[in-house]
């Protein structure tokens, strides 16, 4: 799940300390500060929303005109009257209020029962297999990683952009994990300053200028050695530039209390602030819902929806909607039948959501069969890697098959 | 490599890898016992009178049933424990077994586990799962409360294969399922555990190619014995202990340990720390401090006598909250500890510890009482005294000679051109102890 560096470090960055000389470095640092700030309209940017644990689907995305769904789940099954209707077959879970608003005007996809062959229940391996797009074997690199690994452009064999993409969370995922760009991770923009004692202001210049340059030419024949020295280098950087987007964000949209939505709203200032982009991770946690699942999951389902209106709605406000497409993922969905403590064990498959002004809302695909199940589990339809294949060829405009390995059928919510 | 560094130094890298680092006094004793006294030492710490830290710890009042307390309680034996390896592997365990305060939602549970670890930190590794699959804590977090005969509950049953013993690979979805009918009736109350006949499914189960009327105790006793478990452990051990990727050899030499002593921990421990890869240049200074080992480290050493209450929130602001590890898998260590944003946490906790903002309550850190007890006369040789206390003074030239120009210039950062007066040395010194705390070797143990 979290980033394995040491292909990262053996490969491009282990030789790249050995020839990069100071000037380079010094230059390099000139240009990240003079980065064009990315202008309305002129960049495709990619939101990912992580659902971490597991959300169960079927209480997601409500088969309400199915009485296998009813029998199946005498305690934990939505009823009709309270879910709310997308057409006669599928209702939302009724604390999908935002999404509801979001479907009507066009700007929620639904893509049903994706999942993938041969589905792995372990939280850990089957988000690997979602993060790499590589089931059969576990990569080094995550799906966004090989993108951005095209995409970046590199100058004296260093990324020209700081931040070419941005991990709004502690752990990075290792969907951003990629050989040519150690994607930082800012989960709070106000602590992520250089901090010196206030009483000396004079001597943070001294100090900041020592620490630049002891970590510019520090070199010691060690694991982990240039790691740290890169990481510390960005972190430096990217701190000034995060801080002066963040400046000049002023906001109307008010957002809910929590700090998934804080962290929306983060996004949201870096990119009306102008911070040049393609990615950006966020993630919600606790949906591994295996006992008294009905108050979790519908807490953090309004926590999800509620945080995402606000943030398209603070893109609208701003006029950056169009650049924007949000992608909800999580490991896998949950088993059909409940268990004996009002709660569902590990399943398959499940439906995501796309939502944009860029999109063409609706519902993707057909729901799983309730009465041809594998092992008490779902049937996918969808291939996980569908969705992905179309978000970089027709969003991203990057080449799915150089990311995936593969061709997979575009679905047409873009 | 190997001989250019002396026993001193391997026995400040075993303290820093088998401990959480050490004050100049300690350093001076264990080094006075040598490499091979030093280890003993550590790998039997039920040998070591401990009542100094147990009295520390009764006067400061803990009140188990507040999260915050137990966090500090738990630093403070960090901080201050005889027998360091015995806390070093209560870390270990509560990673390994990660339980999380966030859904179990009782202090006195997390710190009755907590009381567990320690109790086996070095002991029989079957004893130990049996003991946490018992465990109210872990019966809660895993919903093992909810394993009921005839709609039972897997999530138990599929972690403790997955993370706890076997590992992913060796074991089938069915296994799960036949693992959980065992596990049903695995229950807690607020007296402990209690096996609830009544919810216990009595029927005939196969598992891992065994049939039998298997209960928990049969699942425990099946999964300590596969040689999977040892090597599993083994692994993880050696990443937690010594280096990021250990090769197949050490592996198989600390594994072996485990299936032939049987199950136990303590011989699996003295052979990774015997291994001649522990004293290699892929070993010292290599492998990256986890926020506890960072901050500990950092009181040992510079001699912090009162703790501050915010040391458990600066270090889950670094990524590693005490009882509350991100999820089951707990915490993975090595690269992961390092992105710009716990970097920027490790720079400014620097930042704090020699801030200011301490310097009025006796006890915080005070590095020109240092510098004068040390009779340190030059810019050079402050330098020198601090590299060699805070990294044995692992740096490359061109880092000393900049740590040099920094003290000797002014505040505004011109080369000074008088003596300073002792506010300005002061500023300047605890400057320099935070550059030095920034310094990549510094988050290397």
């Amino acid at each position: 799940m979290v980033i394995s560096r040491r292909k990262f470090l053996s490969g491009s960055l282990g030789t790249l300390s050995l020839c990069l000389t100071q000037p380079d470095l010094l230059a390099l640092a000139a240009q990240a500060a003079n980065l064009a700030p990315r202008a309305g309209g002129t960049g495709k940017i990619l939101v990912i929303v992580q659902m971490a644990g597991g959300n169960d689907g079927l209480n997601t995305v409500v088969p309400y005109a199915e009485g296998n769904y009813y029998q199946a789940r005498p305690q934990l099954a939505i009823q009709a009257s309270e879910a709310l209707p997308l057409n006669g077959q599928l209702g939302l879970n009724p604390n999908l209020a935002g999404f509801i608003e979001l479907f009507k005007q066009g700007k929620l996809a639904i893509v049903q029962a994706v999942g993938y062959p041969h589905p792995n229940r372990s939280h850990f391996r089957s988000m690997e297999i979602w993060q790499t797009a590589q089931p059969d074997r576990i990569g080094d690199t995550g799906w966004l990683g090989r993108y951005l690994d095209l995409v970046v452009a590199e100058t004296h064999g260093k990324p020209a952009n700081l931040l070419p993409a941005v991990n709004v969370d502690p752990l990075l995922p290792k969907s951003l994990s990629a050989s040519k760009v150690i994607v930082p991770s800012v989960d709070n923009v106000r602590d992520f300053r250089f901090r010196t004692d206030p009483r000396f202001q004079a001597d943070r210049q001294a100090q900041v200028a020592a620490f630049k340059d002891i970590y510019t030419s520090f070199k010691l024949n060690r694991p982990n050695v240039d790691l740290l020295r890169q990481v510390g280098l960005d972190a430096n950087e990217a701190s000034d530039l995060l801080l002066k987007s963040v400046r000049s964000y002023k906001g109307s949209v008010s957002y809910p209390a929590n700090q998934f939505a804080e962290r929306l709203r983060f996004i949201a200032q870096m990119i009306a602030g102008g911070v040049n982009s393609r990615v950006y991770n966020i993630s919600l946690s606790g949906f591994d819902t295996h006992v008294n699942q009905t108050r979790t999951q519908n807490g953090l389902l309004k926590q999800l929806s509620d945080g995402l209106l606000a943030f398209q709605q603070d893109l609208e406000a701003h006029a950056v909607d169009k650049d924007v497409v949000v992608l909800t993922v999580s490991e896998f969905g949950r088993r059909v039948a409940e268990n004996g403590g009002r709660g569902t064990d590990h399943g398959t498959a499940a439906p995501l959501f796309v939502i944009g002004s860029s999109i063409k809302g609706g519902i993707y695909g057909d729901s799983a069969s309730l009465s041809y199940l594998d092992q008490g589990d779902l049937k996918y339809k969808i291939d996980f890697r569908c969705v992905y294949g179309t978000i970089l060829d027709r969003w991203l405009n990057a080449d799915s098959r150089q990311i995936l390995g593969a061709n997979f059928d575009h679905l047409e919510f873009i | 490599m190997v001989a250019a560094r002396t026993d001193k130094i391997w026995v400040g890298h075993l303290l820093r890898r088998a401990g959480f680092g050490a004050t100049p006094e300690e350093l001076d004793r264990y080094q006075s016992l040598g490499y091979e006294g030093t280890l003993d030492e550590l790998l039997n710490p039920e040998k070591v009178n401990n009542r100094k830290l147990e009295a520390l710890i009764e006067q400061q009042d803990f009140d188990f049933t507040r999260i915050e307390d137990l966090k500090r309680w738990w630093l403070y034996r960090m901080c201050f424990t005889g027998r360091p390896l015995e806390e070093k592997m209560t870390l270990f365990w509560h990673g390994h077994f990660a339980t999380g305060f966030k859904k179990v939602k009782h202090p006195y549970a997390m710190y009755t586990q907590n009381l567990l670890f320690r109790d086996y930190a070095v002991g029989n590794f079957k004893d130990l799962l049996m003991a946490v699959s018992q465990d109210p804590a872990m019966i809660i977090w895993l919903d093992n409360q909810q394993n009921r005969r005839g709609s039972p509950n897997e999530n138990y049953a599929r972690e403790v294969m997955e993370l706890f013993s076997i590992g992913i690979g060796n074991y089938t979805e069915n296994d799960i399922k036949e693992a959980a009918r065992a596990f049903t009736g695995w229950q807690t109350n607020p007296a402990g555990f209690i096996f609830n006949r009544r919810q216990h499914d009595n029927g005939e189960k196969t598992f891992l190619g065994r049939t039998g009327n298997f209960g928990g105790e049969d699942i425990v006793e099946i999964l300590a014995s596969q040689p999977a478990t040892g090597r599993f452990l083994a692994r993880k051990l050696i990443r937690f202990f010594a280096l990021d990727d250990p090769d197949d050899a050490m592996v198989r030499a600390v594994a072996d340990q485990y299936l032939s002593s049987p199950y136990k921990i303590r011989p699996m421990l003295r052979a990774i720390f015997s291994h001649p890869d522990f004293f290699s240049d892929r070993a010292y200074h290599a492998r990256i401090k986890s926020p506890a080992e960072l901050v500990v480290g950092t009181v040992k050493t510079l001699q912090i006598r009162h703790l501050d209450g915010d040391l458990p929130t600066l270090m889950a602001r670094m990524g590693q909250n005490l009882f509350d590890p991100p999820n089951v898998k707990g915490w993975d260590g090595g690269p992961a500890w390092i992105s710009t944003d716990t970097m920027m946490e490790r720079f400014n906790f620097a930042a704090r510890v020699t801030g200011q903002k301490f310097d009025e309550i006796e006890g915080y850190f005070s590095p020109s009482e240092l510098a004068a007890k040390e009779g340190l006369k030059n810019a050079r040789e402050l330098v020198s005294y601090f590299l060699e206390l805070l990294v044995d003074g692992d740096v490359p030239q061109s880092t000393r000679k900049r740590l040099i120009a920094y003290v000797s210039s002014d505040l505004s950062g011109q080369p000074a051109t008088a003596i300073p007066d002792d506010s300005v040395l002061d500023a300047k010194l605890r400057g320099l102890v935070r550059l030095i705390m920034t310094l990549p070797t510094y988050q290397l143990a």
